[in-house]
């Protein structure tokens, strides 16, 4: 049987996207990897954060240098590398890490990805966009009921005061599981790298909660007008709030003996213990 | 690399599937071989004045807490739904937090009675110590989590929900519980020993608890007692 030319085109064109998926797959793979590992400290065309942009960088670097970097940095720093060591320097003595997973396939990948991102006029990763407005008290009231949980995350995530504190929470305070982030908008270096460091969270006690999760850039603005208030505020220290909780439980637990005394009075102690008196008092 | 078998792989990805599979055969043999004394042998009649602190507490905030972690694992949404009110959130923990505390009163009052009363200690086996010991351990680690890393009914549901259902789906994922403090690690690690060491001990009683006791209909019991007198009238 001899196949009518728009069969060819639909088995051509069927047959090219069998051969392109795995390309595809790998670009997507590639995207997705690079939001969740690397976003946090680089953009592409969105200027520096802790690490370099990364626009061009394909251009600038050839593949095998920016491979052996990325697959090992501080092997690259050990040897010595000039450029390692500047790049070193200007990230104010900070390493990168080396990332967990990573393989030559996925520099190669990732490579890729950056000189196409590079050629777009404004790359998907060129970093959160964030405000350069005053926060307002509209901003901290929403970012304190985001982290309180009074106010529910869009993504469905926990509320931060599950794992965090932050002083001045009130109430029997937030949790110890996690980092106190009283002074994380001084730690991570002011809003713009808070609001990455948010948009991305790199660490991956973070990431097994938040990667399917995230929270919303919309999100986002507000969480860091509270901790900016909260860096600047202080706040009493809420360790009495955590005594409270102690004692609260203890009073509970001292409430659910009376209780258990009281209602069972006549059982499991005194049933056959009656009898048997009785019995006895017969005898005698 | 991930993908290197450490310690953790083995601890909390192959570890807990060996834990199952002996509670499982265990307890299959164990009934199969020996039913009638498969279940806690009381030793209520030997002593029940401290026998009452040891059971009553211990029972109800050993059953409570299990059930608060059933229903974590399977609606975590609606527990993190639920603490999303600060107020509703410290009165589930400071719930959980009691009924944690009574648990280890009934499990230390269990064990000293054990230990200080002649009769009962008499008939009380190695296999019994242990495992007094484990859920104490495991009691107190609980306890210990609830109070220096709070407020885990929420961070319970976001992260070892997840990994308990990758257990369930047979694709381990201990990535969450990896990077977890080392007492809840102990939690975790003892809740599997508890498991996988029950059929061997009278822990077996929670295969065979007599739930219809629950619904059944009342029973009468007759106490034979003679008329006033009538000893002395022999």
């Amino acid at each position: 049987m001899r196949l009518q030319p728009p069969t060819r085109l639909g088995l051509g064109l069927a047959l090219g996207l069998l051969i392109a998926a795995p390309t595809a797959a790998s670009a997507q793979d590639a995207a997705a990897f690079f939001k969740q590992n690397c976003t946090s400290c680089h953009t592409i065309g969105g200027g520096r954060l802790t690490g370099p942009d990364l626009k061009d960088v394909t251009k600038s670097r050839d593949r095998a240098w920016l491979t052996d970097f990325v697959l090992a940095p501080q092997a690259a720093l050990d040897r010595g590398d000039p450029y390692a060591l500047q790049l070193q320097q200007e990230a104010r003595g900070v390493v990168m890490p080396q990332v967990a997973g990573i393989n030559r396939d996925l520099v190669s990948a990732l490579l890729d990805l950056i000189e196409a991102e590079s050629a777009l006029p404004k790359s998907q990763f060129a970093g959160v966009q964030v405000s350069d407005r005053p926060f307002t008290a509209a901003d901290v009231q929403l970012g304190t009921e985001l982290f309180r949980g009074q106010r529910r995350l869009g993504g469905g995530g926990p509320s931060c005061v599950s794992c965090h504190t932050v002083r001045g929470t009130g109430g029997l305070g937030g949790g110890q599981l996690g980092p106190d982030l009283t002074k994380v908008y001084e730690r991570l270096q002011w809003r713009k790298a808070l609001a990455t460091w948010l948009n991305a969270p790199p660490t991956a006690t973070m990431q097994t909660v938040f990667a399917k999760t995230p929270i919303a850039e919309t999100e986002v603005l507000p969480l860091v007008a509270y901790f900016e208030a909260a860096a600047r505020n202080g706040g009493e220290d809420d360790r009495a709030g955590l005594i409270q909780f102690v004692l609260l439980g203890l009073g509970a637990a001292a409430l659910g003996l009376g209780v258990m005394d009281s209602a069972w009075k006549t059982r499991f102690r005194s049933v056959r213990r009656a009898l048997v008196e009785r019995r006895r008092g017969a005898r005698s | 690399m991930s993908n290197a078998f450490t310690l953790d792989t083995f601890l909390f990805a192959v570890a807990p599937y060996l834990a199952i599979g002996i509670f499982l055969l265990a307890s299959i043999r164990g009934y199969r071989n020996r039913r009638f004394v498969f279940s806690s042998l009381s030793s209520q009649f030997l002593e029940n004045r401290q026998h009452f602190w040891g059971l009553v507490p211990l029972h109800y905030g050993i059953i409570v807490v299990l059930l608060g972690h059933l229903v974590a694992f399977l609606i975590p949404r609606e527990i993190i739904a639920w603490n999303s009110r600060p107020l509703r959130l410290y009165v589930l923990e400071v719930s959980a937090l009691a009924f944690g505390i009574l648990t280890v009163i009934g499990l230390t009052a269990a064990m000293m009675r054990r230990a200080n009363v002649s009769t009962v200690r008499a008939v009380t086996t190695g296999r019994d110590r242990i495992i007094l010991g484990m859920l104490l351990v495991q009691a107190v680690s609980g306890v210990g989590t609830a109070i220096l890393y709070p407020w885990g009914s929420t961070w319970y549901a976001a992260t070892a929900v997840p990994y308990l259902r990758s257990l369930l789906l047979l694709a381990p994922d201990v990535r969450a519980v990896a990077l977890m403090p080392w007492l809840v690690k102990l939690h975790i690690l003892t809740a599997f020993a508890i498991i996988g060491y029950a059929p061997f001990t009278r822990l077996v009683h929670v295969l065979v608890a007599p739930m219809p006791y629950l619904w059944r209909k009342p029973q009468m019991v007759r106490w034979y007692r003679r008329p006033e007198g009538a000893l002395r009238a022999q």
